[in-house]
């Protein structure tokens, strides 16, 4: 019966309902798909006390949330959130620089059985964590560099690197070549070509990378578990799960405080740079691993 | 002199790029490139790898020298009654983390395509993919919480009873699958959002002419035409869902009595707390094995999209 109703002439002008409806059906998903987040950070609002004793439906009667937040911070959040800046600003730094050097020498400066190397750099993203865990937790012990941040540094260049290798040699591969021969006719050498003319040309892919290896060093939690156990060494993940270990039972607010903190830094990347996260879901790879 | 133009002329016409500088140097010039990035990932990736799968070979506490023992941690996995477990939870999980998320992330593409505050939209169902799964699967213990959580309170409106949401197999795995449906249905959304924006209008307009109704244009037109991208999609989701850990991890640990545990999980309780690292390496190959085929079947779909494109 509503098949017949629908006529052709509704889809070529879609009627002013037809059109309604699909916003109004919309607007009830993004509103269903918000409200954990919306209802604990009302949540994050309450006093300990408060939490305790309504159900995580009722409004607030208190408002805690400076003191939720400070506690958070206290509590063990500060150490592990500034580990992490430095994690993820120098891991992505260092890996989108070593990737593009050796992006460059593959693809640009032809490296004999190119295929080859590409592959042995690209194979680190193919196998699953678990594979590397016992040894790099042995090999760290041993050579103490366990539960240091050279350790935890040193490991997030290299889980980066394969994936932004992937990224380059695909940047690398569409640079037109007369570019690079024009600047060895003017004497040139290898790196005054990779500084001076494609590194400002692979801006673009770059910023992408450092955006999404910054995200996924942010939020690992593996990682920081087995390689690390200090307080001034683990990542802010960690941090945060021990948090939820020790506090989550007597003080919810704070934890869910400190949820909101860690989750923060990546959430503001992602609104203030949504059109670089969608360019990098065209690269095929979604989640950059 | 005529021979030494020749040479030149010949060596231009070989090697079109002509570079200045010492031939010796230039030839070692890629590899100061490479190796670096290399080694990172041989040292830090390949190598470990390597020794995991000898180490699976072996009985290996941690503290005493580990001793060849053939394929027995393997035929003792198949025995272990908590692997069994484990096998199976991965399983469901596996499942359930390609149906729920791909098939909603591809509704929600559709409904969202085209309406007026889709860019609104979209982002807010994005925004759990941009935060971390350990921070998600604290969210949800919160939500799942027994006494006050928001999910009994609401059930409770309805005069339906508290459910222990992560205290009772097998209803705690699917708990963590709803949280992991929520966080990971953006991804996919985005991802058949891609697709939708790539179709050709045509056939679209033709179908319109000819009197399809919304639902037959989305089930034999839209979907067939998105195929590359639901096939690309259901692999990965595969593959992420076969190794899901943090949220495991954060929400139950793998318990009530090892009950919700995956194999990320188990590997790691074996390796990290029970320190049975050959045992643990053993998971870990069998983990390794099953990624590498769905991985396999994920990139050769990618690459023959890019070709297309």
């Amino acid at each position: 019966m509503t098949t017949v109703a629908v006529s052709a002439a509704d889809y070529r002008q879609p009627g002013l309902v037809r059109r309604n409806m699909g916003f109004v059906v919309a607007a009830i998903l993004a509103i269903f798909w918000i409200a954990p987040i919306a209802i604990l950070a009302m949540n994050a609002l309450k006093s300990p006390n408060d939490f305790l004793m309504t159900s995580n439906l009722t409004p607030p009667s208190t408002f805690n949330l400076l003191v939720n937040l400070q506690h958070a911070w206290a509590k063990g959040l500060s150490g592990g959130f500034i580990n992490s800046l430095i994690y993820g600003l120098v891991g992505s730094a260092g890996a989108v620089a070593l990737a593009s050097l050796a992006a460059f020498g593959i693809v640009r400066l032809k490296i004999p059985r190119g295929l080859f190397w590409f592959l042995l750099i690209y194979s680190g993203t193919i196998w699953p964590f678990q594979m590397y865990l016992i040894p790099l937790f042995n090999a760290y012990l041993q050579t103490g560099i366990y539960d240091t941040k050279l350790g935890m540094i040193a490991f997030y260049i290299a889980i980066c690197i394969p994936f932004c290798t992937f990224v380059m040699r695909g940047f690398f591969l569409t640079v037109p070549w007369e570019i690079q021969e024009a600047a060895y006719v003017d004497g040139a050498g290898s790196w005054t070509v990779f500084w001076n003319i494609m590194f400002p040309m692979a801006r673009a892919p770059m910023i992408l990378l450092l955006l999404i290896q910054f995200t996924w060093i942010w939020n690992d939690l593996l990682f920081g578990l087995v390689l690390s156990k200090s307080a001034s060494v683990r990542p802010v993940m960690v941090a945060l799960v021990g948090m939820q270990g020790v506090y989550g039972a007597q003080d919810g607010p704070s934890v869910i405080a400190a949820t909101l903190i860690c989750s923060a830094p990546t959430l503001i990347l992602f609104l203030f740079l949504q059109r670089y996260f969608v360019r990098g879901l065209t690269l095929g790879v979604g989640g950059g691993r | 002199m005529t021979d030494a133009t020749t040479t030149t002329r010949t060596l231009t016409t070989a090697r079109p790029v002509a570079r200045p500088g010492n031939r010796l140097l230039q030839r070692a010039e890629p590899y100061l490139y490479v190796l670096p990035a290399a080694i990172f990932v041989v040292a830090f990736l390949l190598y470990p790898m390597v020794l995991t799968v000898i180490r699976s070979f072996t009985h290996d506490d941690g503290i005493t020298a580990p001793q060849f023992a053939g394929l027995q941690n393997f035929t003792d996995l198949f025995a272990d009654p908590h692997f069994l477990v484990s096998l199976n939870n991965t399983f469901i999980w596996t499942i359930a983390a390609v149906v729920l998320p791909v098939t909603l992330g591809l509704i929600f593409a559709i409904t969202l395509n085209g309406v007026r505050w889709s860019g609104f939209f979209k982002s807010i169902i994005y925004l759990p993919a941009t935060i971390s799964a350990a921070a998600v699967g604290i969210l949800f213990s919160f939500i799942f919480g027994y006494d006050n959580g928001a999910l009994n309170s609401l059930l409770n409106v309805f005069g339906i009873h508290n459910v222990r949401w992560l205290f009772e197999a097998p209803i705690n795995s699917y708990s963590m699958i709803g949280a992991y449906t929520w966080q990971s249905t953006g991804l996919n959304m985005m991802l058949f959002l891609v697709g939708l924006q790539g179709l050709p209008q045509e056939p679209l307009e033709a179908a319109k002419l000819d009197g399809c109704t919304p639902f037959g244009l989305v089930w034999r037109i839209i979907i067939p035409m998105l195929m590359p991208y639901v096939v690309i999609a259901t692999l990965l989701a595969v593959v992420n869902g076969f190794k899901v850990f943090d949220q495991i991890w954060v929400m139950t640990q793998g318990g009530p009595g090892r009950s919700s545990e995956t194999l990320a999980v188990t590997m790691y309780r074996e390796g990290f707390i029970m320190f049975n690292q050959g045992y643990s390496a053993a998971i870990a190959v069998i983990i390794a094995l099953a990624a590498l085929i769905f991985s396999y079947f994920y990139l050769r779909s990618v690459l023959d999209q890019e070709k297309q494109i």
